[in-house]
């Protein structure tokens, strides 16, 4: 039995989620990433590492298309989600980002009430027909987010008034109320404490059941504690990309080996 | 070894050069920043005494109290009672009226001196008191036949005279009032027949003729500046506040955007009388919109508010931190849910404020007003809205000119006494900012 829900994940695991072939992104003249091809898997912790400025925040962003909102920022070649391209003209970056969530560096909650915060995701997208299923959505969100305990009682107070690791838990659960297929974390752990790290760590590991999680970092122990896969970013370039253990331990790409023993970045 | 000799050269406890020329330039600056504030509150303090010392006697005004016998022979010939019929008595007959009573009751006092005559005496009163004691009895026919205390309004030099604008050495030499006049005034007083009471009319009576300052209100000029008011924020507010948000969330970054944004702070400078010109040719001559309405001046003062409440509005849409936006489109939202739902209503108090200054600035506006004659003399009310836009009226500030134009003194003391109104309109205002701004503020 046991075995059979293994065999199960496996098979999951080899989907592919996000395809991007020769992805080149510009800001104005300046060339931030350059051919990029990469497979996301569903249900898989990808990570992205690198030094700063080597293109893995530009490249997350492109997944969800939020780079649109960037006048200089150009996109080239084909990121197929599912196997329809993001960029084509049909595609609204609204259903995209619907299906693409995102958890940022900052912990960035809505001015407004616990409650709310995570109910404006289904509500602008209607997935919900009445006020009690409105509620379930909004306690399954928390409740995956590992902070409903911690905030049942106080749902109308303000979502600002939380502390920062709370914060970031209710961002993402504000990410996964609209039941993403995907979840794009932008270093979520950067403006954290090590215990509110270790709590959004073990929540991404909860979350990979689900959804198919891409995670920037800048901890390579982070990359090795929750990802499945990393992918080493180095100045726009996708040096490398594989098991995250063979990455850790194993490097094919001497830049690799640089960067995780240190001596670069 | 001593603690002394462990320090090699240099004590804390001693400053050194370097340290003394910073402290001393600190000082300076403090210097120089404190006689700033200082000059600023002692100008503000000056124009206020000279504002106040001045304008509000024009708040209290002096009444002669009476018992009026309306004859009915006089006043209704014809005994039926008919506001038609009586309105063919003309003021000549109330003023008669009214200085027979004022004579009946001073030599029933025995206060009148010998050898003044009738028409002295009558000089006591306004010669606005028979027109609003007419008005009165044709508003109530039933009047006609009784005896009712009128309440009269003094000559404007009586008046002067107990606000000590007018002397006996004054009076002497003016041919409007003569010492004995006041004189009698004075005796009047002492036996209450005559004193200073709170001037509603001010406040609510329409402008009177350069003869009659006493009788000179504000009435209509608050409800023209009240209309602007109403017309300027019902424009200014949704177009300054749909301008801005297009131009500061929608509108692509090129050579055009950047050449309306250049010209919005440009005409946030330009001088307001160019607005007065550009409404005198575009509304009135080109559009043909009726001259001294407050709807010209609202669609004016608007022109002039706009830029100022765009701008203030960008700058408030702009602090709002990028980090929301991002939350917003990240979980779906489009881009008009993001604005609506997150951008606008943090930036609102800033918008508020923005939108209240301007509305503040065109209040106290007058230079536009003057050109599309709003500085005629308007004694009639203009009607209730949507109509009375277009009826003539006045402003509260060109009104303040229009005070100052007159050669009677007893304007200056109006004038001042509409700068004080119009200062407590614009302090008001001021405090709806600060209290709408912390209300919408205090929500998170």
């Amino acid at each position: 039995m046991n075995d059979m829900t293994l065999t199960e994940r496996a098979l999951e695991a080899t989907e592919i989620k996000f395809a991007a072939r020769d992805v080149q992104v510009y800001y104005g003249t300046s060339h931030a990433i350059k051919d990029v091809n990469i497979d996301i898997l569903d249900k898989t912790v990808t990570a992205f590492i690198g030094p700063s400025g080597c293109g893995k925040s530009t490249f997350l962003r492109c997944l969800n298309r939020m780079n649109d909102t960037i006048d200089v920022c150009r996109v080239e070649g084909d990121i197929l989600l599912d196997g329809e391209d993001i960029y084509d003209k049909k595609v609204d970056p609204v259903q995209l980002r619907a299906k693409v969530g995102m958890v940022f560096q900052k912990p960035n909650p809505f001015p407004k009430s616990i409650y709310d915060n995570v109910a404006y995701g289904p509500k602008i997208h209607g997935l919900t027909r009445n006020k009690a299923e409105l509620d379930e959505v909004v306690e399954s969100s928390l409740r995956k987010a590992a902070l409903w305990n911690e905030v049942k009682d106080r749902l109308d107070s303000p979502g600002t008034g939380l502390s920062g690791g709370q914060q970031q838990r209710l961002c993402i659960a504000r990410a996964v109320a609209t039941s993403p297929e995907v979840l794009l974390m932008d270093e979520p752990c950067s403006a954290l404490d090590p215990i509110a790290t270790a709590q959004v760590e073990e929540l991404i590991d909860e979350l990979r059941g689900n959804f198919s999680v891409v995670i920037v970092t800048h901890s390579m122990q982070q990359a090795a504690r929750v990802s499945q896969r990393t992918a080493f970013f180095h100045l726009g370039n996708l040096v490398e990309l594989g098991d995250t253990t063979q990455i850790f331990t194993n490097p094919k790409d001497p830049r690799t080996e640089s960067y995780i023993t240190g001596r670069i970045g | 070894m001593t603690a002394e000799s462990t320090n090699s050269g240099t004590s804390l406890y001693k400053t050194d050069a370097r340290t003394k020329r910073r402290n001393a330039s600190e000082a300076r600056f403090r210097i120089y920043g404190m006689a700033a504030v200082g000059f600023g509150v002692l100008a503000l303090i000056v124009l206020l005494t000279s504002v106040l010392g001045t304008g509000l006697g024009a708040f209290r005004q002096t009444f002669l109290t009476m018992p009026v016998a309306l004859d009915a022979a006089t006043l209704d010939k014809k005994g039926n009672r008919d506001p038609a019929e009586m309105a063919k008595v003309t003021t000549i007959g109330y003023q008669k009226i009214l200085e027979k009573a004022l004579i009946a009751e001073l030599t029933e006092q025995k206060l009148i001196p010998e050898g003044m005559s009738a028409k002295d005496v009558g000089g006591l009163i306004s010669k606005e008191a028979p027109a609003q004691l007419r008005n009165k009895v044709l508003a109530n026919p039933e009047l006609v036949g009784q005896t009712i205390t009128f309440r009269a309004l003094a000559n404007g030099r009586i008046d002067g005279y107990f606000k000590g604008r007018v002397t006996m050495e004054s009076a002497a030499l003016d041919s409007n009032v003569s010492p004995a006049q006041l004189e009698l005034a004075d005796k009047m007083r002492a036996a209450n027949l005559l004193g200073l009471s709170f001037n509603w009319g001010f406040i609510f009576d329409p402008d009177a003729s350069e003869l009659r300052p006493e009788a000179a209100g504000l009435g209509v000029a608050i409800l023209g500046s009240l209309y602007m008011m109403i017309i300027v924020l019902v424009l200014s507010l949704p177009l300054g506040v749909a301008a801005s948000i297009y131009l500061e969330e929608f509108a692509p970054t090129n050579r055009w955007t950047d050449l309306i944004e250049v010209n919005i702070a440009n005409l946030a400078a330009v001088p307001s009388i160019v607005f007065g010109i550009l409404g005198l040719a575009v509304f009135i001559n080109f559009a043909n919109m009726p001259q001294s309405s407050p709807l010209v001046g609202g669609l004016v003062l608007t022109l002039m508010t706009l830029p100022t409440i765009i701008i203030a509005t960008r700058a408030a849409l702009k602090a709002v931190p990028p980090s929301i936006k991002d939350a917003a489109l990240g979980v779906g939202a489009s881009k008009t849910q993001t604005v609506f739902h997150h951008v606008l209503p943090l930036a609102m108090p800033g918008i508020l404020t923005g939108t209240i200054i301007g509305l503040a600035q065109a209040l106290g506006e007058t230079a536009p007003l003057l050109l599309i004659g709003m500085v005629a003399f308007v004694r009639d009310y203009p009607g209730a809205p949507p109509e009375g836009f277009l009826d003539p009226a006045s402003a509260l500030p060109v009104q303040v000119y229009n005070f100052t134009q007159r050669a009677d003194p007893a304007f200056i003391e109006r004038a001042s006494g509409a700068i004080i109104v119009l200062l407590v309109f614009l302090l008001t205002m001021n405090i709806l900012a600060i209290i709408l701004r912390r209300r919408f503020e205090r929500r998170w």
